[in-house]
């Protein structure tokens, strides 16, 4: 043997084919390597995209509210909700007249002899709603001069920026075209407010007639009516105690106090009204679908957790693999279906389904039974139930399925029953895993968009938790729900565009921490099992 | 393979004991005893015609080459293989005092109250040193504050671990070294009080430090139990057992006092094993 087959034979130089200046191996790795990064990437940018667009909400919001200040409308505002409440007085008292017409109708009464009975009462309860007419109008007189106000400060705005952006493009002789008459908002404010006094003056007229007519309220022969009577004079006492409230904050009221980032802030995040296209204020307020999502979310966890936890503990440790092998796809099956289907299923089948089971003699004994409305957040809620099933299922049993067979054993060969077993062993092992299956079957609900868009209701407001059982049934609107409703819709860049993007961005921030709390949970999991 | 088969049937383990029972010590009792036993797993047969005897403050040690089968007859006798879908008997029984296991009434919840087992890993449950060892109590509805204490204490103790944790009852069993846990598991199984301690390779995991106490703590636990070791570590057998029996390809090849085995075993096979030529 030669001296060179000797080196040859050692030669240990790489001999890998390289392709710009890469090998095979540094290939692959670059392209794996590029789709971690790739989905990196698109997350940071989805998250640059949704705060660059919502944040300009709060500027915006503030702005508006200023203008809505500053224009006198909050003044009017003021002076419309006594209106309102007074409305309330009078919509009570037509149903005192309602309930008496109902009566006499039972007792065999034609129209004509009921109206007759009926003409005794009429001085006072045409009296009373009489009352109400110079009021509304007058409100509505000064609502009308705010608005028109409000609307050509507006206009001069925009004239404004389209001055401002000519100039910008160098078109110096049309923006010179354009003219621009300066406003005065606090002229207009001090307008409606020199009214004061004529304001006054009726609220006086309307504490005294009120009073004069409560002194010689009428007296049925009906119990229940003489009892609304009454019910109606306490009412009407307290509206007088507040219009002295009315007239206070009128007095207080100050056009030209600042409105802070915070309080738009606040507005937006506990803000009672999500009212959008009003021709006198728009309002953003998440509250309303907030906790319209967070009701459907609980509802649907509420059946879901107890299902799909159940159904993980039984194919994992009770059912034989014969059972299992149907069971398992059949439940990850359910998450192949379209949420949309699910959303029609909803209101084609389920929705009726469950009002005419309200309807059912064996279930009269609950009070919010019959329903009124087909599409509620129940109905929902027990769709999304459906679709949190496998999400808890799948995690929750390949948590069950971690637990060591050894434990399994050592407990078995102690002589302890199965179901001994999976209460005091299994279950408490995997629990950390369990609970964070929970949390993102949680997470899966409330990021759902279709099947409460097209069964929850749509009705934007508070449930009112003071209804028990009876919140449960009510139409509600999700945060989710209106971003796919509204969005396409909206002018874009506008005050309402930019508050779906923040009810987007608080969508993210709770699925984020949702998630967070998951992914905590599992590695503290981790580490116990040791 | 005829040859083989002939020594087998020549050295029938029961003519074996039967013919050591003699010469040893007279008070022994059969306390579990395998008769005629086949076993399968699904089509592939495991034990082939088992006949043997344990008896009662004896340690019996399982030797054999890895997928002989000992393992698989430990299993047996408290039933854990039922756990397998695929296991099933062939033929014979085995009878514990006198009592058929595989008798359609027996309910195996009392049968491994009886007979107590501790694995080849240790597998203490993820929770405290304390309630590891009343799990056995409180799965049989025992929640007295007083008796739990007392049986936590007695069994440490009888598994010689109190003294290195009386102090630390609280913390998690899974805090404590290899030995120690195995150890825990041992307390653990004593705990419901069997008659009998089947070992599947206790001491595999552990460090020769550890594998002496735990063989220590099996010498003085022969007075009040019987005790069957599956092993690999043949000088483990010859220090703890009374009786070995060893096994190869599913049958029993020979089973006899512990010394005789090892100092003078009759069948070739079990020759060649001990003394390292093959396994």
């Amino acid at each position: 043997m030669s001296e060179a087959d000797d080196k040859n034979r050692y030669n240990l130089a790489s001999r890998r084919k390289t392709f710009l200046g890469l090998d095979k191996e540094q290939a692959l790795k670059g392209l794996f390597g590029g789709n971690a990064l790739v989905s990196i990437v698109v997350l940071a940018l989805i998250t640059f995209f949704l705060f660059r667009e919502g944040i300009g909400f709060f500027g915006q919001y503030r702005d508006s509210l200023k203008l809505y200040r500053s224009s006198g409308l909050e003044y009017v505002e003021i002076m419309n909700e006594q209106s309102a409440a007074f409305s309330g007085l009078t919509r009570y008292l037509n149903s005192i007249r309602e309930d008496q017409t109902q009566l006499l109708k039972e007792q065999g009464l034609a129209f004509r002899e009921i109206k007759k009975v009926q003409a005794r009462d009429n001085d006072f309860f045409y009296g009373f709603e009489d009352l109400g007419y110079p009021l509304r109008e007058y409100v509505l007189e000064k609502k009308e001069l705010a608005i028109a106000s409000r609307n050509a400060y507006e206009e001069m705005e925009n004239l404004k920026v389209f001055r401002s952006n000519l100039l910008a493009e160098g078109r110096t002789e049309e923006a010179a075209a354009v003219s621009i008459v300066e406003l005065d908002l606090s002229a207009t404010v001090d307008q409606i407010r020199s009214g004061r006094e004529e304001f006054l003056a009726l609220n006086d007229t309307i504490e005294k007639e009120l009073e004069a007519l409560l002194a010689e309220a009428p007296t049925f022969e009906a119990a229940s009516l003489n009892a609304k009577v009454e019910r109606l004079g306490e009412l009407t006492r307290m509206f007088i105690a507040e219009m002295e409230e009315y007239e206070n904050r009128l007095l207080e009221w100050d056009s030209t106090q600042s409105i802070g980032m915070g309080r738009a802030f606040v507005l937006f995040l506990f803000g009672e009204k999500w009212v959008t296209n009003s021709s006198i204020q728009d309002w953003y307020g998440l509250w309303p679908l907030f906790s319209g999502s967070l009701l459907v979310a609980i509802i649907a966890m509420f059946l879901a957790v107890p299902l799909g936890i159940g159904a993980a503990i039984y194919v994992n440790q009770v059912a034989g693999p014969r059972e299992q092998n149907f069971i398992k796809p059949y439940i990850e099956f359910i998450s192949a279906i379209p949420s949309v289907v699910i959303g029609f299923f909803g209101i084609a089948v389920f929705g009726q389904f469950i009002r005419n089971a309200s309807n059912w003699e064996a279930l009269a004994w609950l009070d919010v039974f019959p329903l009124a409305e087909r599409l509620n957040a129940f109905t929902a809620g027990c769709l999304l139930a459906l679709m949190a099933v496998p999400t808890i299922f799948t995690l929750a049993e390949d948590a069950i399925n971690n637990v060591p067979k050894a434990f399994k054993e050592a407990s078995l060969a102690m002589g302890a029953t199965r179901w001994q077993t999976t209460v005091r062993i299994i279950v408490p092992t995997s629990l950390s895993g369990i609970i964070s299956a929970v949390l993102l079957g949680f997470g899966r609900v409330i990021g759902e968009t279709m099947v409460v868009l097209l069964c929850a209701g749509n009705r934007i407001a508070i449930p009112d938790f003071t209804e028990g059982l009876g919140v449960f049934f009510e139409p509600v609107h999700t945060m989710t729900g209106i971003i796919a409703q509204e969005l396409g819709e909206v002018v874009h860049g506008s005050i309402h565009y930019r508050a779906l993007f923040m009810v987007g961005m608080a969508l993210f921030i709770i699925s984020l921490l949702i998630n967070y709390v998951a992914q905590k949970i599992v590695i503290k999991y981790q580490i116990s099992r040791g | 393979m005829s040859l083989v088969a002939d020594k087998i049937t020549l050295n029938r383990p029961k003519q074996s004991t039967d013919s050591m029972d003699s010469d040893s010590s007279e008070q022994a009792r059969p306390l579990i005893r395998v008769s005629d036993f086949d076993f399968f797993y699904g089509d592939k047969q495991a034990l082939f015609d088992v006949n043997m005897e344990m008896m009662e403050n004896e340690v019996t040690a399982f030797i054999g080459p890895s997928g002989c089968g000992k393992s698989t007859l430990l299993r047996c006798i408290n039933r854990m293989n039922d756990l397998v879908d695929v296991a099933r008997i062939g033929r014979g029984t085995i009878e514990v005092s006198g009592a058929n296991i595989y008798d359609p009434q027996v309910d195996t919840i009392e049968l491994r109250k009886r007979v107590g087992m501790v694995f080849q890993k240790s597998n203490p449950f993820p929770k405290s040193i304390y309630e590891n060892v009343v799990y056995g109590l409180r799965i049989q509805g025992i929640n007295r504050k007083s008796t739990l204490d007392e049986a936590v204490e007695r069994c440490l103790k009888g598994a010689a671990l109190w003294e290195e944790v009386r102090d630390r009852l609280d913390t998690s069993g899974l805090s404590l070294s290899g030995g120690q846990q195995q150890r825990l598991c041992i307390a653990r199984a004593l705990a419901v009080e069997p008659d009998i301690l089947l070992m599947d390779e206790p001491c595999s995991a552990l460090d020769p430090v550890a594998t002496a106490k735990v063989e220590e703590l099996i010498h003085s636990l022969k007075d009040n139990y019987t005790i069957v070791i599956v092993t690999h570590n043949m000088q483990q057998a010859a220090r703890v057992s009374d009786r070995t029996a060893f096994f190869y390809l599913g049958k029993l090849i020979e089973m006899g006092q512990t010394e005789q085995i090892f100092m003078s075993p009759n069948n070739e096979q079990t020759e060649a094993y001990i003394s390292g030529r093959f396994g």
